[in-house]
């Protein structure tokens, strides 16, 4: 398990030397001065081109619960990064560090997940110019 | 000190196993001291079939202007003013699932695949684009071609290198790179492809557009061969792009290398350092 958080790790480090792959700009949906850490139960999970998706119930400090969307990068990027859609299901918690949209929706660029079984991946867009992935 | 030290060499031993493992859109190219032979077809031609991958030092990816001295572009009035437009009332066409065109594509960072007959060659894109060239150096450009992403292409060999050239191109929706940089309906291509050895592909592209550019100027490339069994996946751009309704203009700041991107982001959260629940 070690080696394998350690090679996720490393994964996530080396993003920053990659050139320009992406769908979009991260920069044309996400604000990179609003960095939020999300923690949820999923409740939808769409492993779709040309991104994945993940919905997640947050509960918030006076019991109420929000309706979040994480968004990560293509089912192909996750698979490269050892995420594979089988590591997940309906109801898993799981901890999501990101940006939220510039829009001010209920989204966020999903930058890094931390999986149920403690792993830690890389969600975002190879080389969409975000933090992390220049 | 000392755990930053062990996690720089954590960091540098998995490095190598990360990489091994993975099967990265780019690599690293190394060159050969004895390149494999340039491939070649019945006739004679070079083969420039093959799925083909960036390289890690082309730099900057996505920037039509990398071979020009300060990455800076010769944009005339016009240009100035398709620049502006692109960036502060365009949404990037290849997020809304809009062809990229040439010559938008040789400068992305996203592999591709070549299949070449006798009298055609197809160029297959990562978002399931393609573009069929025909080989003839007898035929010519049309008087009026319907505008398209990739233009009227016709493909010719010059001695061993296949020169495609291209008019008749889009001047909306149409960014030429990842920097929202414009093109008219101007464009005129000029791709120069070659195969030096079997590893290798190469593309040495002229680009003039007298309406936006004030000189015509040049884009070379070399791609590296991808193993044997990798070859492009099914990917449908418009299955769930939710991003449509969430995309602003532009391509957000231009760095000073040349990238798109963000300066000076907030930093995320310490990642966790425990599985959550056990």
């Amino acid at each position: 398990m070690k080696v394998r958080l350690s090679i996720l790790l490393t994964g996530f480090l080396l993003a920053g030397s990659l050139p320009l792959l992406a769908h979009h700009s991260f920069a044309a949906e996400f604000d990179a001065g609003k960095a939020i850490r999300l923690t949820g139960a999923l409740t939808k999970i769409e492993w779709t081109n040309p991104h994945t998706y993940f919905y997640i119930d947050v509960k918030e400090e006076n019991g109420s619960v929000v309706k979040w969307g994480c968004e990560a990068g293509s089912p192909g990027a996750l698979t490269r990064r050892g995420f594979k859609r089988g590591d997940i299901k309906l109801g898993d918690t799981i901890i999501v560090d990101g940006y939220r949209a510039k829009d001010g929706s209920r989204l966020i660029d999903a930058r890094r997940v931390t999986l149920p079984d403690g792993r830690v991946v890389s969600g975002a867009s190879a080389g969409d110019g975000g933090p992390g992935n220049q | 000190m000392k755990n930053l030290f062990l996690l720089s060499v954590a960091i540098w031993a998995f490095s190598t196993a990360a990489l091994a493992q993975d099967n990265p859109l780019t690599v690293v190219d190394v060159k050969s001291a004895n390149p494999k032979p340039t491939p070649r077809t019945a006739d004679g031609h070079p083969d420039l079939s093959g799925y083909w991958k960036g390289t890690r030092d082309t730099v900057p990816g996505g920037n039509i202007g990398k071979d020009l001295p300060g990455l800076k572009l010769p944009l005339t009035p016009a240009g100035e003013a398709a620049l502006k437009h692109n960036l502060t009332a365009t949404i990037d066409p290849e997020s809304l699932c809009i062809i990229g065109g040439i010559p938008r594509h040789n400068a992305s960072g996203l592999p591709f695949e070549i299949l070449q007959g006798a009298k055609k060659v197809a160029f297959l894109y990562w978002y399931s684009y393609f573009r069929l060239i025909p080989i003839d150096a007898a035929r010519k450009h049309s008087d009026d071609p319907d505008p398209s992403f990739f233009g009227e292409e016709i493909g010719h060999w010059e001695g061993d290198t296949l020169v495609i050239d291209s008019i008749g191109f889009k001047d909306e929706k149409v960014w030429i790179d990842e920097n929202a940089n414009p093109h008219s309906d101007a464009l005129h291509v000029v791709e120069r492809w070659t195969r030096p050895d079997a590893d290798h592909i190469h593309v040495e592209t002229l680009i003039e557009d007298p309406k936006f550019y004030t000189k015509s100027f040049k884009y070379s490339r070399t791609w590296v061969l991808g193993k044997p069994d990798e070859e492009l996946q099914e990917y449908s751009c418009s299955e769930n792009n939710v991003d449509k309704d969430h995309l602003g203009f532009g391509p957000g700041p231009i760095r000073p290398d040349g990238t798109r991107g963000y300066i000076d982001p907030a930093p995320l959260p310490p990642p966790i350092q425990k599985s959550p629940g056990k």
